[in-house]
């Protein structure tokens, strides 16, 4: 019976995901699996996550082999009962994935499979839609009305009101039995045996992702397939920002495809990249490409610097405050100082911001993220540290909301703590340029004629000359110099 | 060397600090848990487990001793206290080793040692003279606290003992005084009583067990002046003389001074918290009375440093400390919708017979905060499953609010009680009403029906009363 046959698919996290790499896989064929068993490890340009079961079996075949890549919504897997007849599991396959006959020809399979995404979104997922449930859903905000805890979630789940349920509970309270006998009453079907009795789930269908109620119900109203969005909600749900995020990207961005990407063999240990060096690699190597990069240096001494972070350190226990911190604060004062800097570049069009946002570059296992630091002109010093620990910290866990991340007007790099002296870095578009940042050591330094000792840091900017004039980029650095060497004059 | 660096470092492996090292490493911290000595903390190695351990040999006595009452004689009875010692040990060392498991499969750095804060951010952590220094972003301090002195009687280990001794003895004394009738003071009481020596428990408040509603008290008071436990309420042991072959206290209380002789002290008069040596006072981080101040979520007022359990303040309970542990991590790494510790919430059980257990307000202190309250009561003695096992002695109460029918409080004393508070405690998550409870259904024949009366009686409705 075909209607056993469950299929595993690669899922869709992240917004720019458009597939994912099988990382490890919990079980063999062959294995009894239950429903809420992790399945396999995907990796992502973002993170790596785990695949559960949604319905117990015995995985029957496994499609796409530890090491593979494989397009979103592509076939990784079968869990079957084991009376179904392998005869019935190939059709299965057969019908359900073009890849499934040559498992290895990956990227060609991807291709087909994500078209289907973009020209075939979210069929009417939500049984409740067509119903007569759509007049239960309306009415004024219900959080104050009288409901069991059980029977509000419910409401959630079926998208009612509950302003338009009777309760009978002690004190007219909702109980879920009224819930269910009203969305019974409305011709609705009840969420649990809609469950038991739904049948293998095609590509595409996402009534199976989890998801929040009012993503669900955006994403239905957006045409939008859950799949396609990325999973930052707790328990592991899609939330409402992944579906607005993926809504921004399809009116704004144009869906990006880099499934021609070929991995080189010529190491000894060969291994497919991962999917975040695989994003890092395409957009430097377009930053490089189409940015042309020039350079200005400068050394700024950080003497009267280091007196003020340690007077702040010691004189407020909530404060720890680095050096780093107070580069970001004095590059967000020069930004407004010198707006023509605070800029974004798609090709065609500039985008001058009022506040310096700026991106933090921090390194992660087996990659890097820029973070953002908002309105860093506004905030203190204190705050500004606080708010990067804190970015840091959910940046290494793999915990940012794309938002925390994605935008930004200017970013920096440090390489200082590694004892680099100074280095330049590439523009991460569509900013217009970075600062790369080495360390403060003592050198020694010519004042007035007189030999000299001071701590001394090389900064250095790199800018996109087809938006940015050489002249900018040195009153920039100019400016930033002034904050770094008298912090005082950041405060004005 | 460079300085080896860590997103979090625990100080601490008990019950707060090794959760907080695997909530840290299951959000995919590169965590270290900094421990001195036993993994498991006084938890494990010299608190609730071992002294479950202990009691559960109370009751084996207890039994025994009514064996009759159910036609049994039992004769030529002997004890060996050590080997009931070797018992609690025992399953306190399997514990700690679990702990280490725990630790590896979670990919937690363990660091023997003994820590402080010599910066913000920094860890030097000493052993055997020699100090190592640590970076990490967050520091999780959970270094627990130990028995108080009072000022005029400390505990040498020998005529006085604390909780940690009191755990390990290897002769049972014959005469014991109990000074302090909070949860480990009626505890030790009620153990030692079991086993057969003769105890008197000093509480210089009005009742024993303090902390518990009055009527759960006065049942508790009741039940261990039967069993011959001598209880001096309003009293204190001004002095202790231990020159003579005995131990001569000097207790004062309301019927004036008496000179009274034990073989041995046991002082349970509360806990202050292990923050000495720590490097707090440098770093300015505020302390009170002893104790770590810190925010719902364990933040102190130091950058990257966080208190967590026993050394963070009351309720000093192990469960606590876990839950602690988790919100402070969960916290840190930003998971959504993290709660901050509802104290009320806290679930308090005392393992003496019968046992005590607890949840949320008392009546007194529920009229205090402004509530109109209903109560409900429930007598053991009318509780078919209670008088089959012959342990009818007890009380459920509820408390609730008349208004909005929260679920304020709950107070139970009787067999098994400490596995019933559950209920009471996932009905108060839940906000669940009286009306809730009521309509639950409970099942038949179990102590536990009597929660269910008890919330009847709030409703003027009990059944079976």
């Amino acid at each position: 019976m075909t209607n056993e046959i469950k299929p595993i698919n690669m899922p869709k996290w992240g917004m720019e995901m458009s597939e994912g790499d099988i990382n490890a896989w919990y079980f063999a064929v062959g294995d009894q699996v239950n429903a809420g068993d992790d399945l396999v490890d995907i990796e992502t340009s973002k993170i790596i996550n785990t695949v559960t079961a949604t319905d117990s079996g015995i995985l029957r075949a496994i499609l796409g082999a530890t090491g593979e890549t494989h397009a979103v919504g592509a076939l990784l897997g079968v869990i079957a009962s084991a009376e179904t007849s392998d005869a019935d599991i190939q059709a299965f396959i057969n019908s359900n994935s073009s890849a499934a006959a040559e498992p290895e020809a990956v990227t060609e399979a991807a291709a087909p499979v994500s078209a289907a995404v973009e020209t075939a979104p979210a069929p009417a997922t939500i049984p409740q839609a067509a119903s007569g449930l759509s007049k239960l859903a309306e009415g004024e905000d219900d959080s104050l009305v009288a409901a069991s805890p059980v029977a509000r979630r419910l409401a959630a789940e079926y998208g009612v009101n509950l302003n338009n349920i009777t309760g009978t509970g002690r004190h007219d309270r909702v109980s879920k039995w009224d819930l269910e006998a009203a969305v019974v009453a409305a011709g609705g079907q009840l969420i649990g045996n809609n469950r038991s009795a739904s049948s293998a789930v095609h590509y595409g269908d996402d009534s199976n992702v989890k998801a929040t109620p009012v993503a669900r119900r955006i994403a239905t109203q957006l045409g939008i397939n859950l799949l396609e969005c990325r999973v930052s909600g707790d328990r592991g749900r899609v939330c409402k920002a992944d579906v607005e995020a993926v809504a921004a990207l399809k009116n704004k961005i144009p869906a990006q495809t880099d499934s021609n990407t070929t991995v080189s063999s010529n190491t000894v240990a060969s291994q497919p990249i991962s999917g975040m060096r695989k994003t890092i690699a395409a957009r430097l190597q377009a930053s490089k490409q189409t940015a042309p990069h020039f350079r200005v240096h400068i050394d700024a001494e950080i003497d009267a610097l280091l007196a003020v972070r340690k007077q702040i350190n010691s004189s407020n226990t909530d404060a720890k405050v680095s050096v780093n911190d107070f580069i970001v604060k004095a590059c967000a004062s020069a930004l407004i100082k010198v707006p023509a800097l605070n800029v974004q570049f798609d090709g065609e069009q500039l985008s001058y911001f009022s506040n310096a946002d700026i991106s933090v570059a921090v390194a992660i296992d087996d990659g890097l993220i820029t973070p953002i630091v908002s309105d860093a002109n506004h905030k203190g010093l204190v705050e500004i540290s606080n708010t990067t620990r804190d970015l840091a910290t959910r940046a290494k866990l793999g915990r940012l909301k794309p938002e925390e991340f994605q935008g930004g007007s200017f970013c920096i790099s440090n390489l200082g703590m590694y004892g680099i002296k100074q280095f330049d870095a590439i523009i991460n578009p569509p900013q217009g340029a970075i600062l790369a940042v080495g360390a403060g050591e003592q050198r020694p330094v010519v004042k007035d004629g007189e030999l000299a000792v001071a701590t001394v840091m090389s900064l250095t900017l790199s800018s996109d000359h087809r938006i940015i004039d050489g002249a900018v980029a040195a009153q920039f650095m100019s400016v930033l110099k002034g904050y770094l060497e008298q912090p005082a004059t950041m405060l004005g | 060397m460079t300085t080896q660096q860590f997103d979090l470092m625990v100080v601490g492996g008990g019950p707060g600090g090794y959760v907080a090292a695997i909530r840290a490493a299951q959000l995919g911290f590169k965590t270290a848990l900094v421990e001195k000595q036993h993994l498991g903390g006084v938890c494990l190695n010299w608190g609730c487990i071992p002294t479950k351990a202990l009691l559960r040999g109370a009751d084996i006595a207890h039994t025994l001793k009514e064996a009759e009452h159910f036609g049994f004689t039992v004769d030529n009875l002997s004890f060996d206290i050590k080997k009931l010692v070797q018992h609690s040990r025992s399953v306190a060392s399997k514990l700690s080793q679990g702990v280490a498991y725990l630790m590896q499969k979670n990919g937690i750095t363990v660091i023997d040692g003994t820590a402080s804060l010599a910066d913000k951010c920094l860890l030097d952590v000493e052993q055997d003279g020699k100090v190592t220094q640590f970076k990490a972003t967050h520091i999780i301090l959970a270094t627990g606290a130990r028995a108080r002195n009072l000022p005029s009687i400390e505990i040498d280990g020998d005529r006085v003992w604390g909780a940690r001794e009191a755990m390990a003895p290897t002769a049972l004394p014959s005469k014991l005084l109990v000074i302090g009738a909070g949860a480990i003071g009626v505890e030790f009481a009620s153990l030692y009583n079991d086993l057969g020596s003769d105890v008197t428990l000093v509480e210089a408040e009005q009742r024993i067990t303090p902390a518990e509603d009055a009527d759960i008290s006065a049942l508790a008071e009741k039940a261990f002046v039967q069993r011959g436990i001598k209880i001096l309420t309003n009293s204190i042991v001004q002095s202790l003389d231990s020159s003579g072959a005995d131990t001569v206290a000097l207790i004062s209380g309301p019927n004036g001074e008496q000179h009274l002789e034990f073989d041995q002290v046991i002082l349970a008069v509360g806990i202050t918290g292990n923050i000495e040596n720590l490097g707090l006072e440098s770093l300015k981080v505020e302390t009170e009375k002893g104790f770590l101040q810190a925010d719902g979520f364990g933040k102190t007022n130091l950058a990257g440093l966080y208190a967590i359990g026993d050394v963070a303040g009351p309720p000093w309970l192990a469960h606590k400390a876990s839950h602690e542990a988790v919100i402070c991590v969960e916290k840190i790494a930003g998971v959504d919708a993290v709660k901050p510790l509802n104290k009320d919430q806290v679930p308090g059980c005392t393992y003496c017979r019968p046992q005590i257990a607890s949840v949320g307000l008392t009546e007194a202190q529920a009229k205090a905060a402004g509530h109109s309250i209903r109560i409900g009561r429930f007598n053991l003695n009318a509780n078919g499953k209670a008088l089959a096992i012959n342990e009818a002695e007890g009380l459920v109460k509820t408390v609730f609010d008349e208004q909005s029918g929260e679920l304020l409080g709950a107070h139970m004393i009787g067999p098994e009680v400490t596995e019933q508070i559950q209920g009471f405690g996932i009905a108060q998550q839940l906000e669940a009403t009286e009306h809730e409870l009521a309509q639950s259904i409970f099942a038949h024949p179990t102590v536990s029906e009597s929660m269910h009366e008890s919330v009847l009686d709030s409703l003027g409705i009990a059944l079976h009363q």
